[in-house]
């Protein structure tokens, strides 16, 4: 019992250097927008939870060539969670008022064009699942943090045309619908493609260099190369739908905003009416 | 394209009400119908063709229940037996079920929301003259050797040449096309008709939830039915051309034959209960006296179940072995689904909770509908539980919950619906004494025979054997399961019987018999040709609840979103739709040919047979053929007419070199001997790339027409939308072909 204590908490990175990235985040936080707790600061906790999932967590130690799982929990995160907590954590006045000043207002138009934003999103998971590259980033520590950098700037213009802080900025709801709903198209299709092919799309997790314990544990326990990719194909293919369809939740209700609890309130009356 | 506004109005001449048909001789009112293209004539006719189908349908139900009524009977052969339960679950689903909802969609959708007819009556007409032809395709296969027999979703191999030799299944097969053909067509129509066509006003958020279910199912209905589409032609060409896509002894996979036929059949599941759930959505609240409580959850969890349900069709496929974790994650996706399914029952609890409840025959068959089809969510929601699917999978267990799904589902939404509309659509109302009988057989027979079906499944009776040994008690269920079917007839009879006799005697309805909230009940019952003689003001979900209650208003006391006045061009929202459809299409057919190209799947072993570079100059003659046809719309638009017809021509003669370059690659593959039978690689290379090679000839025509419409001086300026319309496709055709030359040519993916 003891022995896997201690290998579950040395998989912790604890000396990552993404806290100064957390750091540098907080800080410039609360230098633009006040240190005030919110609701939206709980936002903010959530994006920077998701990069301590992604480099902090046992994933990171993971998704450093012994799973391809932990690898593809770590994309996800990185692309889909951590851009749209943070994006969700801006506040909205102060933003617009920012994103109005002529020097800036070039580049929110830039981000709320949804396009580039939707080509960007599936495009960094599509290219980064070439077996070369995809092997490429994991033999290479500055290419690996290229790729990270890319998921979470590709993130930000995928989630910008749905949930920017500027109203003016966002698509028109069911523009939206169907911005996300191709997008799940997307990922469904490359989760599809990762589960079912007999091609291992990250060699290196099939053929990973020697010497890991780790690795070998998780073989031991019989789960094969196959079974990780099938796994991590399943993660790229449900989960992401599964939070698109959230967000098309959430843009329906945009949608409908601002009546249903007048209803509620007429529909007591009127029961009431015909109650007398 | 242009969406007849003059022909309608044309062909609706001296059709207005029955009384004035009676003078009308006998053959023209016949021809009056056949040539109509009014979508309330169109509806009707819908809905009686799914009738006459119901009732052939419910006779091979009858045999199969008089077969299996006692132990070891002979009554029906085997083989019969397998072509009744092919046949009726075919008919059921495609002539019956999605008909007769296309058929209600068809005649209320543009009433409720207050237009005059459909975006495009001549393609509605289109549309339905493709169900009789399909209907009568696939019964014609009894007059050849064999009715398909291989079960409604036909699994390979059983359904591919060595093990099916007759043309039972080749008749399937063209039948479901074709229908799926009409199906599409009806559906891009509707889609269309709901975003453009209704009255000022009528905000989508204000649009009735029976719209809005239709819209959705439209939705489903164009990017599901092409799945099938793929599938069917994959399989017709194993049969004819040699191909063995799905036959696992020459390499192909019958896996993916289920994987192909789900996607397309789970969504079908919802094309056929959303409708359904849009019905009783309208029918209680009627008859609570209340508006629907949660309107906006209703609307919008649908917009879920729209996209979920693409994302859980393995979960008909447990028992074949995906593997733990695809289970698993399919598990959890069916779960999830009956989230925004099971709460939806709650909101029309909620409804009638604390409204003056009328207990008419059409609110007696929603009140079942809500039990019933609770009772054949729950066992679906058992099946969501891997272990038990594979316990239960393939015996009645399955045949029981399905048939609470589609008949405590669909049949008894559709029944409300009759009682609840029938008298806009006769002006008459059908007898209550008469509806309460054939409720009581119906509520009856219906859980008599389908409830016992769970009881024999989980004492382990197979689905789909033609007999049965006498195991204990296995006699009694069944015998008292076929019972159950007779009383079902028997309403049926009933039904049919109120129908006829309503339609003549039945009491006189007037506008608004049941004090309806919404548009159609705003017009004469039957409503004339041009559906409005004028319309109330439209500022809340319940119009013509607010002109008959203005001091209680819906508008008075809660917002709803004002209408923004968005009415998309038509032509462009159809072009769009009918691309959305084709690009499914497309991606199977590419993913089969992925599937068989990666490893060693029996696709190509050795070097590649085709010539890349060759192709790649003619890729970008097509690319450019896109650019041409950019720089005509702009001529068009700009009021250049010659340079506009210029440019077009240099579109058709890219596409044509394409089309020539095509027909030299294919010259030298078939010189080489490689032909379509050859191997898996030929038989994906020849079936994508031929679609593709047709959807360019296709495009070519339709450019062809507007040039010469242009010559004509029939095309200018002003409808340089149509022409925009048409370059959708061109596009797409286009983008299509930058996947396929990806796909097969760089050998990307593999």
């Amino acid at each position: 019992m003891g022995g896997v204590w201690n290998e579950i908490v040395g998989l912790w990175s604890w000396a990552s250097p993404i806290w100064l990235v957390i750091a540098a985040v907080l800080v410039g936080y609360w230098a633009f927008f006040g240190g005030r707790m919110e609701r939206r600061s709980w936002w903010l906790a959530g994006s920077l939870a998701g990069l301590v999932v992604a480099y902090v967590s046992p994933v990171a130690e993971l998704a450093d060539g012994v799973m391809f799982t932990a690898h593809m929990i770590q994309h996800l995160v990185l692309l889909l969670l951590v851009p749209l907590c943070f994006l969700l954590s801006l506040p909205r006045e102060r933003m617009e008022e920012w994103l109005a000043r002529p020097r800036v207002e070039p580049w929110g138009r830039l981000l709320s064009f949804s396009p580039v934003g939707w080509a960007l999103g599936l495009s960094v998971m599509w290219v980064w699942h070439v077996p070369t590259l995809c092997s490429a980033s994991l033999q290479s520590s500055w290419l690996g943090v290229f790729q990270d950098v890319t998921f979470v700037v590709a993130g930000l213009f995928f989630w910008w045309p749905v949930f920017s802080p500027m109203k003016a900025q966002r698509l028109a709801p069911a523009s939206a619908a169907l911005y996300l709903f191709t997008a799940c198209v997307g990922c469904t299709l490359l989760g599809i493609y990762l589960t079912f092919t007999p091609i291992s799309v990250c060699p290196v997790f099939a053929r990973p260099a020697a010497g890991t314990g780790l690795l070998e544990a998780v073989r031991l326990g019989g789960f094969s190369a196959r079974m990780d990719q099938r796994l991590g194909g399943l993660l790229m293919w449900v989960p992401p739908c599964v939070l698109y369809a959230g967000a098309i939740v959430a843009v329906c209700r945009r949608w409908y905003a601002g009546e249903e609890d007048e209803v509620v309130e007429s529909e007591n009356f009127r029961a009431g009416e015909s109650v007398k | 394209m242009n969406g007849g506004t003059t022909e309608r109005i044309e062909s609706g001449k001296g059709v207005d009400a029955p009384r004035e048909e009676a003078a009308v001789p006998p053959t023209s009112k016949i021809l009056s119908w056949v040539t109509t293209v009014d979508h309330k004539r169109v509806g009707i006719m819908y809905i009686l063709t799914a009738v006459f189908f119901l009732v052939v349908g419910g006779c091979e139900a009858l045999l199969i229940r008089i077969q299996l009524a006692v132990p070891e009977n002979d009554f029906i052969s085997p083989a019969f037996f397998n072509q009744m339960f092919t046949m009726h679950g075919t008919t059921m689903v495609f002539l019956v079920g999605m008909p007769v909802l296309i058929g209600f969609a068809n005649y209320f959708v543009p009433l409720q929301i207050g237009a005059k007819d459909v975006a495009f009556p001549r393609l509605n007409a289109m549309s339905f003259w493709m169900l009789p032809f399909g209907g009568f395709l696939l019964y014609y296969s009894f007059m050849t050797s064999t009715a398909p027999d291989a079960g409604w979703f036909s699994y390979a191999p059983l359904s591919t040449k060595p093990y099916s030799s007759l043309g039972g299944i080749d008749y399937w097969i063209l039948a479901l096309l074709v229908l799926g053909i009409g199906s599409v067509a009806g559906a891009i129509n509707m889609a269309v008709t709901v975003l453009s066509m209704r009255a000022p006003g009528m905000s989508l958020q204000r649009v009735p939830l029976f719209t809005w279910m239709a819209f959705i199912t439209a939705l489903l209905t164009i990017l599901a039915l092409p799945a099938l589409n793929s599938a069917l032609a994959m399989l017709f060409i194993d049969r004819w051309l040699d191909a063995a896509f799905f036959e696992p002894a020459r390499g192909g996979s019958a896996l993916l034959w289920q994987h192909f036929f789900w996607i397309f059949g789970h969504p079908e599941v919802y094309i056929l209960v959303l409708p359904a759930f849009g019905m009783i959505s309208e029918v209680i609240p009627v008859f609570s006296r209340k508006p629907i409580y949660g309107y906006s959850f209703v609307a919008g969890s649908t917009v879920v179940i729209f996209l979920l349900s693409y994302g859980v069709w393995a979960h008909h496929m447990f028992a074949v072995g995906l593997g733990m974790f695809a289970d698993i994650f399919f598990a959890i996706g069916t779960l999830l689904i009956a989230l925004p399914t099971g709460v939806k029952v709650f909101n029309w609890t909620a409804t009638m909770w604390g409204g003056s409840i009328r207990l008419t025959v059409s609110m007696l068959f929603a009140i079942a509908f809500l039990v019933e089809f609770v009772l054949g969510g729950l066992t679906g929601v058992m099946f969501a539980a891997v272990p038990i699917d594979w316990q239960l999978t393939d015996t009645y267990f399955v045949v029981g919950h399905f048939h609470y799904v589609l008949i405590g589902g669909t049949v008894f939404g559709l029944f409300a619906a009759t009682f609840y509309w029938f008298p806009k659509m006769t002006g008459r109302m059908l007898s209550e004494g008469l509806g309460k009988l054939q409720f009581v057989l119906w509520v009856l027979g219906f859980n008599l025979t389908f409830m016992l079906h769970h009881f024999l499944g989980l004492m382990g009776m197979p689905r789909r054997v033609y007999t049965y040994s006498d195991e204990p008690g296995w006699a009694l269920l069944n015998g008292l399961s076929s019972l159950g079917a007779v009383f079902m007839a028997l309403g049926t009879l009933v039904f049919v019987w109120n129908l006829w006799v309503s339609k003549r005697k039945g009491k006189v309805a007037g506008d608004n018999p049941w004090g309806g909230f919404t548009l159609e009940w705003a017009t004469t019952s039957p409503p004339p040709v041009e559906n409005f003689t004028s319309l109330p003001e439209i500022k809340s979900r319940r119009p013509v609840w607010d002109r008959d209650h203005p001091d209680l208003a819906d508008w008075k006391s809660a917002k709803t979103p004002e209408d923004g006045g968005w009415r998309p061009f038509k032509g462009k929202v159809a072009m769009g739709a009918f691309v959305a459809s084709e690009a499914v299409f497309f991606i199977l057919l590419l993913v089969s040919f992925v599937v068989f190209n990666s490893g060693d799947r029996g696709g190509l072993d050795g070097p590649s047979p085709l010539d890349v570079p060759r192709t790649a100059l003619f890729t970008v003659i097509l690319l450019g053929s896109s650019v041409t046809f950019w720089f005509a719309e702009r001529a068009l638009r700009g009021g250049d007419q010659k340079g506009f017809l210029r440019w077009l021509l240099i579109t058709v003669v890219m596409g044509l070199v394409f089309l020539g370059g095509q027909a030299i690659e294919y010259a030298g593959l078939i010189r080489s001997g490689v032909t379509i039978n050859s191997n898996l690689f030929a038989s994906t290379f020849f079936t994508v790339t031929g679609f593709h090679g047709f959807h360019v000839f296709a495009g070519i025509v339709a450019l062809m027409i507007l040039y010469f419409l242009g010559r004509k001086g029939e095309l200018k300026q002003k409808r340089a939308n149509i022409f925009s319309a048409a370059g959708i496709y061109w596009h797409f055709v286009d983008v299509v072909w930058i996947f396929v030359f990806a796909i097969i040519y760089l050998r990307v993916l593999q």
